[in-house]
């Protein structure tokens, strides 16, 4: 069997960016929902800042009655994709132009349907639909930033300009996760990775999925899923590399949900770190 | 590329295509032998039995590995949500570009011809659904579409010229066209959406000459007509079973073979018991009259979004020692279904996706329903499969090479979940769905390409999809099935075998038919993505 564009010779490895390898501690991996927020894209349509509960409420009510069949009760997918907490992605700015206007894929226009604030109030409920609202900071932020300077969180992850971008950005990760959610993942990353890469009637495939592959000829990769379609699969080690396989010539190709390239910082850091690197991550809001 | 500069000049296709009566146009005789020129695509399914199916085969098993993009078409504005199969006849490929719009493309170059497009409403009421349009008919000289506004309008197919523009149904309360017509006889068949807009179904038939309409069938009943004893106490608000995509034509029987949508409310059934006729079932109608024949429904009493609006599959095949006129359907529901269709009696059927609210098929062909399926309050109840169901709209095919069945199946449940569904009179201020759905996660679900004996819906083999697609499949002579990703991958199978032979990256997921068509002694795929038209061929 030959497919096309497939290079001849079994294995294919190709570096399609290569990244500063600078340490191999990984931290934080996972916490950031999908790769354009890390692209920086929008990041000036921060949506209201302070919806009122009733916002949110109204909004409920709409996207129920308009929104639901096909991006499900939960906004958790259906026909359409997954939208939990997609106006922190993309902002708001563009989430309303697409309900206004539509977009590829199936996305019918609203326009002339729903008005601007009613509108708002869908984005007000969208964004209570993540994994933002979860725990309580009982740490100290200051003390928090000096753990995340001295436990090399920043040879992975960029704040604001800062780091390396192996890891997902974390500048605005305490609006897009909550403080339980935040340790969890210090504690057991992997355990409860985002939906993110949707398709069109899927709930959506967990992002940061880890992948463990064996190629024909024994090299074994482990890293998390960047892209995957029917033929070929993306993964990004954890030094940043992107390597590119066919899966059929591969010998081994695991999913692992659960498991990260990102280490667990259980026992590493004590108690008191781990909430004041929570109290510091849940600080970072986008606007330093 | 070679360059056949006439093509290009509307008045000189004719010189070009010497062997082609372009005066007369695609006549009611060349498709209803369209099986006698695969050099053209002339209607939506590639035949009025909607296989899906070429006899070409010049791209085969052994050169498909070579198959290049030969050209691509984009339209001058952004568009999304291509779902049309082209019409393509006498070196014209005519299209549809969302959400109206038709324009002729030559068939060689994918260079522009003309280009048509009605003047919509300022907002288009297009609720549980996206305004979108799966192509054109064609007769004689004449191309039809029906628009998002439910108007069905004739185009001169050598200038795009409007002959005649009728108001088929009321937008403003839900009614919107998205499937193709069919162009039989002397006369245009078309249906309408609009089932999460509570609005009434109906099938259409309109003069082709005049745009006259000629009859018209209501998919459900009112109070005192046949059928109304199904929809409980009176039948007075029954709405639902619309008719958003493509038919069947059986020319010996007269038939006219087409599906119909799910009962409103979707998911909140308080206010429709019975069966709910004739909602997620086949019609088959008399071609001149519209009169119903018979019927066969798929999902009584339907509360899970099912709708029954694949084009159905006609074809000829031997049970039990006799040739039989068959009909294939690979149903939302889960089941695969094989009917007769001379008397609409039920012949065979079993699932062919992972279904949990049936026991299975009693031998009338009525499901023999699971307890504790229906959509619930609160959390809701998880039922296999989804809201999409095993497939939803995207057409199968059918290789009499093989005699096999090919369909891309969705393997995926949801939590389905009951909610205050009640029909309102007046224009429609949202869904009415009756509650909705919470799906599973991504990595719980996965799609297939699967080839099922034709005759008994047995599983022969398949070829697994990261996701769940929705993209229609096409056969040909060739030994090759042609389908896509929702990824966007685009590939070719061995028909016997199911072993990929070839894939090409289209950056975005196929929505269309997959067809193939001949031109200058080379076959042609052609397959859409994103905002891309694309035509593969051989170098």
């Amino acid at each position: 069997m030959r497919i096309l564009g497939a290079p001849q010779g079994g294995r294919i490895m190709t570096a399609i960016r290569r990244i500063r390898i600078a340490a191999f501690i990984i931290l934080l991996w996972g916490l950031m929902p999908n790769r354009a927020a890390a692209s920086g894209r929008a990041t000036q349509d921060a949506p209201n800042a302070n919806p009122s509960p009733s916002d949110a409420d109204q909004g409920k009510q709409t996207f129920e009655a308009r929104c639901s069949t096909c991006h499900g009760l939960d906004g958790g997918g259906a026909m359409g994709p997954n939208i939990q907490g997609i106006p922190m992605r993309l902002g708001a700015a563009a989430v309303a132009d697409v309900i206004k206007n539509g977009m590829s894929g199936g996305m019918p226009a609203f326009a002339g349907q729903l008005d601007a604030s009613q509108i708002q109030q869908v984005i007000a409920y969208l964004l209570t639909l993540t994994h933002k609202d979860s725990g309580t900071v009982t740490g100290d932020a200051a003390k928090g930033k000096e753990v995340y300077d001295g436990s090399g969180c920043a040879t992975c992850h960029i704040i604001s300009g800062q780091g390396s971008g192996a890891g997902p950005e974390l500048t605005k990760v305490g609006q897009l996760r909550g403080p339980g959610y935040l340790k969890t993942t210090l504690l057991y990353p992997g355990s409860d990775l985002p939906q993110a890469r949707v398709f069109l009637e899927t709930g959506g495939l967990l992002d940061y999925m880890f992948v463990h592959i064996v190629t024909r000829d024994g090299h074994t990769f482990d890293g998390t899923r960047v892209t995957e379609d029917s033929f070929r699969i993306v993964i990004k080690d954890a030094s940043g590399q992107f390597h590119s396989f066919q899966k059929s010539e591969l010998r081994e190709f695991n999913k692992e949900p659960g498991k990260s390239v990102m280490p667990s910082f259980k026992g590493k850091l004590s108690d008191t770190q781990i909430e004041d690197l929570v109290a510091y991550l849940a600080s970072l809001k986008g606007d330093q | 590329m070679k360059i056949f500069p006439c093509a290009l000049i509307l008045s000189g296709l004719l010189a070009c295509n010497p062997a082609t009566s372009v005066a007369q146009g695609v006549s009611y005789d060349r498709i209803l032998h369209s099986q006698s020129e695969p050099q053209s695509w002339l209607t939506y399914g590639g035949s009025y039995s909607s296989q899906q199916y070429s006899s070409l085969k010049q791209i085969n098993r052994e050169n498909i590995s070579n198959l290049k993009v030969a050209w691509i078409y984009q339209p001058s504005k952004a568009v999304s949500n291509l779902e049309a199969s082209p019409i393509v006849a006498d070196g014209v490929m005519y299209i549809t570009e969302p959400p109206s719009t038709v324009t002729a493309l030559d068939v060689r170059t994918g260079l522009r011809l003309w280009s048509w497009s009605p003047i919509l409403p300022e907002h288009v009421v297009s609720i549980g659904l996206y305004a979108t349009s799966r192509g054109v008919a064609i007769l004689g000289d004449t191309v039809f579409i029906g628009t998002a506004d439910s108007h069905l309008v004739a185009l001169d197919a050598k200038t795009g010229a409007v002959r005649w523009n009728v108001h088929v149904a009321d937008n403003a309360m839900g009614y919107a066209m998205t499937g193709p017509p069919l162009a039989i006889k002397d006369e245009v068949i078309i249906g309408s959406a609009g089932s999460e807009a509570a609005v009434r179904g109906f099938l259409d038939a309109y003069d082709a000459k005049t745009g006259k309409r000629l009859w018209r069938f209501w998919t459900t009943p009112r109070p005192g007509e046949p059928g109304a004893e199904t929809w409980g106490v009176g039948a007075s608000e029954s709405a639902g079973a619309t008719t958003w995509n493509n038919g069947s034509y059986d020319p010996e029987l007269n038939l006219v073979y087409w599906g119909t949508g799910n009962p409103a409310p979707d998911f909140n059934d308080d206010e429709r018991p019975g069966d709910n006729l004739y909602t997620c079932s086949v019609i088959a109608l008399d071609a001149d009259t519209g009169q119903l024949k018979w019927y066969f429904q798929f999902s009584p009493h339907e509360d899970h979004d099912w709708d029954s609006d694949e084009p159905a599959v006609l074809f000829n095949s031997t049970i039990d020692g006799k040739p039989r006129k068959l009909l294939g359907f690979a149903n939302r529901n889960g089941f695969y279904y094989v009917l007769d269709r001379v008397t609409g009696k039920f012949i065979a059927g079993q699932p062919f996706v992972k279904e949990t609210w049936a026991k299975g098929l009693d031998a009338n062909g009525r499901p023999i329903p699971e307890p504790n399926q229906e959509p619930t309050l609160g959390a809701g109840t998880l039922v296999y499969p989804s809201i999409t169901g095993g497939v939803d709209w995207t057409s199968p095919s059918y290789s009499p090479q093989t005699g096999l069945f090919y369909v891309s199946v969705h393997e995926t449940g949801a939590y389905f979940i009951k909610g205050q569904g009640k029909i309102e009179p007046g224009p429609p201020k949202g869904i009415v769905g009756g509650g909705g759905i919470r799906a599973l996660a991504g990595e719980q679900s996965y799609g297939a390409i699967r080839a099922l004996e034709a005759t008994t819906g047995k599983l022969r083999w398949q070829f697994k999809l990261l996701a769940p697609a929705w993209v229609p499949v096409l056969t040909t002579a060739g030994g090759l099935v042609f389908s896509g990703s929702d990824e966007g991958n685009f590939f070719a199978l061995d028909a016997s075998s199911g072993k990929p032979l070839w894939q090409f990256y289209m950056g975005h997921a196929a929505r269309s038919n997959p067809i193939s068509y001949e031109v200058d002694g080379k076959q042609y795929i052609f397959e859409t993505a994103g905002n891309a038209y694309i035509a593969f061929t051989l170098p």
